[in-house]
């Protein structure tokens, strides 16, 4: 039997990078596609993988800056020693705020690894040569491209190229536009510190008001790396009665190469 | 001829010790001006501060090196002041302007105290009076010119701005200070007639002197006199008024940003022990924040910086991470005034001065924290604060329903986790 496309620590223990879901592409219809998405990009690179399946918990970033301390440290405890029961050193995940838990949370607690936004491992992919880079040709049917950067990918830990080095592969260089506020000066799509788990007043959403930034640009497509922010910008999209797409940077990258 | 001039000409010996009786009155204000604060400040819980400063000086090097750099850096450099436009311009103009008067003025005493010991000891003349003159009548524009955009910006009150009455106090003074150092640079000029280099090192100068031509050599000494007073007193009460007014971010500022480096992404852990011992999670008294904490207080500008950034605040909810630092503040006075008078506590910190609203409104984006030009670490004096609102079961619907299920499933969803990877089945089907 041959291994299955996305296999688990257990059915692959000679993996070289774990490859941290989360719980949105765990059980969120809409950024389950993005974990599908990495995972092709993953295969077609030929990245020796695993997942932790039913063993990954939330890391409790939420539940941190929520003010619930002692449920994160519970949470972040059960991980790190999962990670060990598996001796992972690497770690790549496509959840900024899984990434930043991972990295400055775990730290904390004896959890050290060495975490990549999936943005990076992709960059990096293709800059050896192990994913298609498609210079010089014209953007897709997506038409024009923004960009949203995730606070805690852009401005917390200072990740920004690297999405946009994966961005300009996938559309062939050409117009990626930027909102007035981008990079460290990103603006919040409103999910972080546990909003994503309150209800917001229709009127004071902060996601309307950041995609209305977006859709500023006239881009046909926007782009993030953080299923929150996508799930966020989607609904500020929509309130603003746009139809512009929202798709996480690797589901480009699985549009442009045709996965 | 040495191009010099006479330190304290035209100013009989009886001004002289009244100038410096007065300067002692007038940093004797401030210090207490200064304490007061500090006492404050010690209503927090104890900061580390001994162990930064202890051991060998490679050791204590070594440990205050980051600080060190920081206020250089950010503060010395104005690094942190950057990136606000034509009030960033106007702030390093002040900045500059300001410094090197006080270099200068500094370096005046200095000469004056050595020239005392010996007069061979006097440096305060030739090329490097020539250098200091023009350095000094040159960069008073410079702080003249940031004075007049910080009044222009403030007379058209810009909302994210603080407002305080004593704030035209502060900016008028600075503009009587630096229009009086100019009268008596020009009225010097003309009692004391140099010639050459010795007077066109101060262009300023020499051309408000020419303006004044015409009168007398008595009445000119008389006026240098009376403006050198004016110009004095105008610099004691700048002195005096330091802790009582914005001011103050010349003290609090540097010192916060030596004892702060807020990373981005990191919040400090709550242990076991830590609860057991204080009988408490997160803040409930404004005494349960760090002296660090309190003291970054004080280093709060008004600047509106944080209030600009911020989403919550953006979208008209109760949040300004500006006032949650100004709120805190204010109960940090209050509380310290109720202890003065014998009671034992100030009014409450949760709801009657912070309101739960405002601070689950907070997206923790960071933002703030990263726009602060003093390092204020809002976001931790919020999550500190939700700490406790959630460990008294403050926090309630959705939310509080997210957590019970990342408690009880391991995710927020609050799905079994043995679905956790099912989303692998789409993988044979397109997206």
């Amino acid at each position: 039997m041959s291994t299955p496309a996305a296999p688990t620590c257990q059915e692959n223990p000679s993996f070289e990078i774990l490859y941290w879901v989360g719980c949105a592409a765990a059980y969120d219809r809409r950024a389950q596609r993005i974990a599908r998405a990495m995972v092709r990009l993953l295969q077609h690179a030929k990245v020796n993988f695993a997942i932790l399946g039913k063993e990954e918990k939330c890391t409790g970033d939420s539940a941190r800056r929520l003010g619930d301390e002692f449920l994160f440290q519970e949470l972040a405890t059960a991980n790190i020693a999962t990670l060990a029961k598996y001796n992972v050193k690497r770690i790549v995940a496509h959840c900024p705020h899984c990434v930043n838990a991972l990295l400055k949370d775990y730290a904390q607690f004896g959890g050290s690894y060495e975490v990549v936004h999936h943005s990076q491992l992709l960059a990096d992919l293709i800059r050896a040569g192990r994913l298609p880079a498609f210079p010089g040709v014209a953007a897709g049917p997506g038409g024009a491209v923004t960009y949203h950067d995730p606070c805690y990918l852009a401005r917390v830990n200072g990740i920004h190229e690297a999405p946009r080095e994966v961005l300009q592969a996938a559309l062939g260089g050409a117009s990626l536009c930027e909102m007035k506020r981008n990079r460290a000066g990103t603006s919040c799509c409103g999910a972080g510190g546990g909003r994503m788990w309150m209800e917001e007043n229709p009127q004071q959403r902060v996601s309307t008001e950041r995609a209305k930034e977006a859709l500023a640009t006239g881009a046909k497509t926007v782009a993030t790396g953080c299923p929150f922010c996508l799930t966020m910008m989607a609904d500020g999209v929509a309130a603003n009665g746009a139809e512009t797409r929202v798709l996480d940077l690797a589901e480009l990258l699985v549009e442009r190469l045709g996965l | 001829m040495t191009p010099t001039r006479e330190t304290f000409g035209n100013i009989p010996l009886s001004s002289q010790l009244a100038f410096y009786g007065l300067a002692m009155v007038a940093m004797g204000i401030f210090c207490w001006g200064v304490w007061r604060r500090w006492k404050l400040w010690r209503l927090g819980t104890p900061i580390a501060f001994r162990e930064l400063i202890s051991g060998n000086l490679a050791a204590v090097w070594k440990k205050i090196r980051p600080g060190a750099r920081r206020v250089v850096v950010d503060a010395g450099a104005q690094q942190r002041v950057r990136g606000h436009g034509l009030g960033t311009v106007a702030h390093v103009s002040l900045y500059v302007g300001f410094m090197a008067l006080l270099a200068g003025t500094t370096l005046l005493e200095a000469d004056n105290i050595l020239s005392h010991v010996s007069g061979a000891l006097k440096f305060h003349r030739g090329l490097y009076y020539v250098i200091y003159e023009y350095t000094l009548d040159v960069l008073g524009l410079a702080f003249l010119a940031g004075t007049l955009f910080f009044c222009w910006r403030r007379l058209r009150r810009p909302a994210a701005l603080g407002h305080r009455p004593t704030d035209w106090y502060v900016l008028v003074s600075f503009l009587a200070i630096g229009v009086t150092g100019y009268l008596v640079e020009a009225l010097r000029i003309l009692w004391s007639q140099p010639t050459g280099i010795t007077a066109h090192c101060s262009p300023v100068g020499l051309w408000l002197a020419g303006i004044f031509d015409g009168l007398t050599v008595s009445a000119t000494r008389r006026a240098h006199f009376a403006v050198w007073w004016i110009h004095s007193f105008l610099v004691f009460g700048f002195i005096a008024s330091i802790p009582f007014t914005r001011l103050f971010h010349f003290i609090a500022g540097p010192m916060n940003i030596f004892l702060a480096a807020p990373s981005l992404g990191q919040l400090a852990p709550v242990t076991m022990e830590e609860v057991e011992q204080t009988g408490r999670v997160g803040p409930s008294d404004i005494r349960h924040f760090s002296r660090q904490q309190l003291l970054s207080l004080d280093a709060c500008m008004e600047c509106g910086r944080c209030e600009e950034v911020c989403p919550a605040f953006a979208t008209a909810k109760p949040l300004s991470p500006k006032r949650v630092v100004q709120d805190l503040k204010g109960l940090m006075e209050a509380t310290g005034a109720a202890l003065a008078a014998g009671k034992t506590e100030g009014p409450a910190l949760h709801e009657t001065t912070i309101a739960a609203e405002t601070l689950w409104s907070c997206t923790a984006c960071s933002a703030c924290v990263n726009v602060c030009p003093v390092r204020i670490d809002q976001l931790a004096l919020i999550i500190g604060l939700r700490r406790h609102l959630v460990a008294e079961g403050g926090l309630s619907g959705t939310a509080a329903t997210a957590l019970r299920r990342m408690q009880s499933n391991g995710n927020p969803w609050g799905l079994p986790p043995v679905e956790r990877a099912n989303w692998r089945d789409g993988l044979a089907a397109k997206s």
